[in-house]
């Protein structure tokens, strides 16, 4: 039967921001839809009201003509309205088999048959029995899937599905996508990667502060159109000129990397050598989980490893704690943005004081200099055009673009030397990625070095002067980035081998 | 944000009258027994000064507690560190026993704070190189630290002339915290609470030393990529946090007991730690929850005496103020919603 899911007149103000103004769409099963828009396009708020996570200010949601009551996320799953979020909700710890039972309606006998008929229909090998902490994100991703699909969904909602996947694990999803699609499920897809609703989706909805600014056929459209309806704005091309750096000399090497844990989350690294020319951007790629978490910890010096040897400017850096490691005109841009490079609870000019380099005068005999960090801190709101000019602001009231132009300001007020990023532009929209690519480009310009850690393959091919991959903790060969491909690093990311 | 400092008045009022209620149970008119609990010890002069008398070892405590829970570090043996500053001190004080002179004084509390200090180090020292758990070391060395006491009264340091009682001579007069008003025994005291309350103000908000406790306490992450000093934090912490709590307990034995005996504290220290929590780890919500908590120590007295309860109805009411303050920090951001659902619908 065919499923006709109808959205009408949603609005959803949140104070000080409205999240979705007065939006109406339609989808019709056979389809696969794309909801496209930045972060804080209000994709994220529209989905969260189909799933009855929240409830709309105004407007209803028809599916076959039917008013939905959706006060919460059980009224969702009632209707036949399954949800893959970006994170995973598993335990870890018990195995996929159990992790489907947990809320199932059925005994246990008859839902793994239920389960084998759907991995044999859809070509999934899953081992049932395994902890889920031992699957690829991809596979996780599956037990999801599986999750939604034995509850037999009318409409199926994608959130973000391959920011965490291989190329080819991708390439599955979309098979999988495809086939459901065929069977009648409705699909709606949200994504902010243009690319990926150029090949998989059939119509394309885009959003845009919190209203949809365009509904169209994807045949129509091209990643220029569709990024310029998404940024509502045009945007310039940005492509690094490739350094050549042959005869520069050597301002960072790590020899003998090493790092062991009886962690099952952590991943040890074995025997890494690498090293750095001076204005020069290392790019080194991976899917997340396959030691970049350790890597950078361990460049960044917040752990110490025995045997490593980190030689900076001619000076052994290897047993310096971050602090120190500044001094020597070092900076750190982690992955984790909230939780790690900033304080949510902190004001923006406490956030910035976390970098106390020496000649900063940030603290005098160890008294606050409140007046010198304040001014710092507009002098980087401004620099690095941050949305915001008070200094007094909670970081938490920053979106993760500002937050994230906010502390690159914080590290490269040093001028450093060497900046180590690790996945700078995660779940940023496009305006903030392309700020920050610029940002990190000039940093080459001016002859400083880089190495950046990165999980997207195109920002790392747009940056990075060599390319590396890490694979569970070790290091490919590092190529010059104009012999690098995205299907070699895809080869390589997935474990396989090139010559 | 608001929120925030008014659940600890949401919580004070829970407690009146969750106290009322139980004394209701127990066959007595609330409002009365109410009224000889919170009210009558304070409604003279004398108890007045009783007040302040309790709440200054809890505020000088709890300001000490602050540094370490600010920072993540669960110091939960200020008991103990009372307990030895107030062994050290009393040591010093009884050297000089049969001595004057204005130099003494300082030296007992000097003695008193660092004795604490070094009583504090231990869980920290475990803490930083063992990798050991501070909450049950701090706590077991509280044990550990009465018992030396109870020994040292029986014991060594008993008073020769003391009929072999548990305690020690009394102190000097110049071992003695002075007495701000005749007839009542308010003293000296409340100032070294009161200064604790300004310094400890200072260091969390205006030098290097806060904001590191403050980022520790929010992010270990953050401070670890920050490049803070992790291990010499916590030391600093835990020596301030028991150099206060070794000043409390050579304040009282200075101030109203003017020698050591067994029951030096009426759990002070561990009283203090509600008193903390109460006062939001902010130096001068520490001041009021310290009053407050005051408070409930002597309304147990009072109602002891004219309605015949135990006086541990005092414990009661320390223990319902917290339950009642987490429980009110959990249930804030959330909405209390009546479902009526059939049993199976959940598992749909």
């Amino acid at each position: 039967m065919a499923t006709d899911l109808r959205i009408s007149n949603i609005s959803k103000i949140y104070p000080g921001c409205v999240a979705n103004d007065n939006v109406s769409l339609q989808f019709k099963s056979g389809k696969i839809y794309a909801l496209l828009g930045e972060n804080g396009a209000g994709k994220s708020t529209l989905v969260k009201i189909l799933s009855g996570v929240i409830s709309p200010d105004n407007g209803e949601v028809f599916l076959n003509e039917k008013n939905l009551k959706l006060s919460s996320p059980l009224d969702a799953k009632k209707n036949k309205i399954g949800m893959v979020f970006q994170h995973f909700n598993l335990f870890e710890t018990l195995s996929v088999f159990e992790n489907l039972s947990i809320d199932a309606t059925e005994d246990n006998k008859g839902l793994r048959v239920r389960i084998n008929e759907i991995l044999k229909k859809y070509n999934f090998s899953i081992d049932l029995d395994v902890p889920v902490l031992n699957l690829s994100a991809g596979q996780k991703q599956k037990v999801e899937i599986i999750r939604c699909l034995l509850r037999s969904p009318k409409v199926l909602i994608m959130d973000e599905p391959t920011s965490v996947l291989t190329e080819q694990e991708t390439e599955e999803l979309f098979i999988s996508l495809k086939k459901f699609c065929d069977e009648g499920i409705l699909i709606i897809y949200i994504t902010h990667k243009l690319k990926e609703v150029l090949s998989l989706c059939d119509e394309v909805a885009v959003m845009r502060k919190g209203k949809v600014v365009s509904v169209s056929q994807t045949q129509n459209e091209k990643v220029e159109t569709l990024a310029n309806k998404m940024v509502g704005q045009k945007l310039a091309k940005i492509k690094k000129k490739i350094n050549i750096s042959k005869n520069k000399d050597e301002i960072f090497k790590v020899k003998h990397l090493n790092f062991y844990s009886d962690d099952p989350f952590e991943t040890n690294l074995v025997n890494l050598n690498f090293s750095v020319k001076k204005g020069e951007c290392l790019g080194i790629a991976g899917i997340s989980g396959n030691g970049q978490n350790e890597l950078f910890q361990i460049l960044s010096g917040e752990i110490i490893t025995p045997d490593t040897s980190i030689i900076f400017r001619n000076k052994e850096i290897s047993k310096l704690n971050p602090k120190q490691r500044r001094e020597y005109l070092m900076a750190f841009s982690p992955e984790d943005r909230i939780s790690q490079a900033a304080v949510p609870e902190l004001k923006i000019y406490e956030n910035v004081a976390l970098n106390n380099f020496k000649s900063s005068n940030f603290f005098e005999k160890g008294l606050v200099n409140e007046r010198k960090i304040k001014e710092h801190s507009k002098k980087i709101l401004s620099d690095f055009s941050v949305n915001t000019d008070n200094v007094e602001l909670k970081s938490q009231f920053l979106s993760g673009g500002n937050l994230q132009k906010l502390i690159l300001g914080r590290e490269l007020i040093t001028a450093p030397e060497l900046l180590i990023c690790y996945n700078p532009t995660w779940g940023l929209d496009v305006g903030a990625i392309n700020y920050i690519h610029e940002t990190l480009i000039k940093i080459n310009d001016q002859e400083k070095s880089t190495i950046l850690i990165s999980t997207d393959t195109e920002e790392l091919l747009k940056l990075s002067d060599r390319i590396a991959v890490i694979y569970k903790g070790k290091l490919s060969k590092i190529m010059p980035s104009e012999e690098v491909t995205p299907e070699k690093l895809g080869v390589l990311m997935g474990g396989g081998s090139i010559d | 944000m608001a929120l925030y400092f008014f659940t600890p008045f949401i919580a004070i009022i829970l407690t009146i009258l969750g106290g009322g209620i139980i004394f209701y149970i127990l066959g007595f008119n609330p409002i009365e027994a109410l009224k000889f609990y919170f009210i009558t010890p304070i409604s003279n002069l004398y108890g007045f000064s009783e007040l302040l008398l309790k709440a200054t070892p809890l505020c000088l405590i709890a300001i000490g507690l602050s540094f370490c829970f600010k920072s993540n570090n669960w110091n939960i043996g200020a008991e103990g560190q009372l307990t030895f500053g107030a062994i050290v001190g009393g040591g010093v004080a009884l050297l000089f026993y049969n001595q004057e002179g204005f130099y003494i004084l300082p030296l007992v509390i000097l003695a008193g704070a660092i004795g604490g200090m070094i009583f504090a180090l231990i869980p920290a020292i475990l803490k930083t190189y063992f990798n050991t758990n501070e909450i049950l070391v701090s706590l077991m060395l509280v044990y550990v630290s009465k018992l030396l006491l109870d020994y040292l009264v029986v014991g060594p340091w008993s008073n020769p002339e003391g009929f072999n009682f548990p305690e020690t001579r009394q102190f000097s007069d110049s071992s003695r915290m002075p007495l701000l008003f005749e007839g009542l025994r308010i003293h000296a005291g409340i100032f070294l609470a009161l200064a604790a309350v300004m310094l400890s103000w200072f260091i969390l908000y205006k030098t290097y030393l806060g904001f590191q406790i403050k980022v520790s306490g929010l992010s270990l992450k953050t401070a670890k990529y920050a490049g803070f000093k992790g291990k010499t934090m916590i030391l600093v912490v835990f020596m301030i946090s028991g150099a206060c709590a070794g000043l409390a307990g050579v304040g009282e034995i200075t101030g109203p007991i003017g020698q050591l005996h067994r029951m030096i504290s009426p759990d002070y220290g561990f009283t203090a730690i509600i008193v903390a929590f109460l006062g939001r780890l902010n130096p001068f919500g520490i001041i009021f929850a310290s009053l407050v908590v005051a408070l409930t120590y002597l309304g147990a007295e009072t109602t002891q005496i004219f309605l015949q309860i135990p006086k541990y109805t005092g414990q009661v009411f320390q223990g319902m103020i917290l339950f009642f303050l987490l429980a009110s920090d959990y249930l804030l951001f959330f909405k209390v919603k009546i479902l009526n659902l059939k049993k199976n619908e959940l598992r749909h």
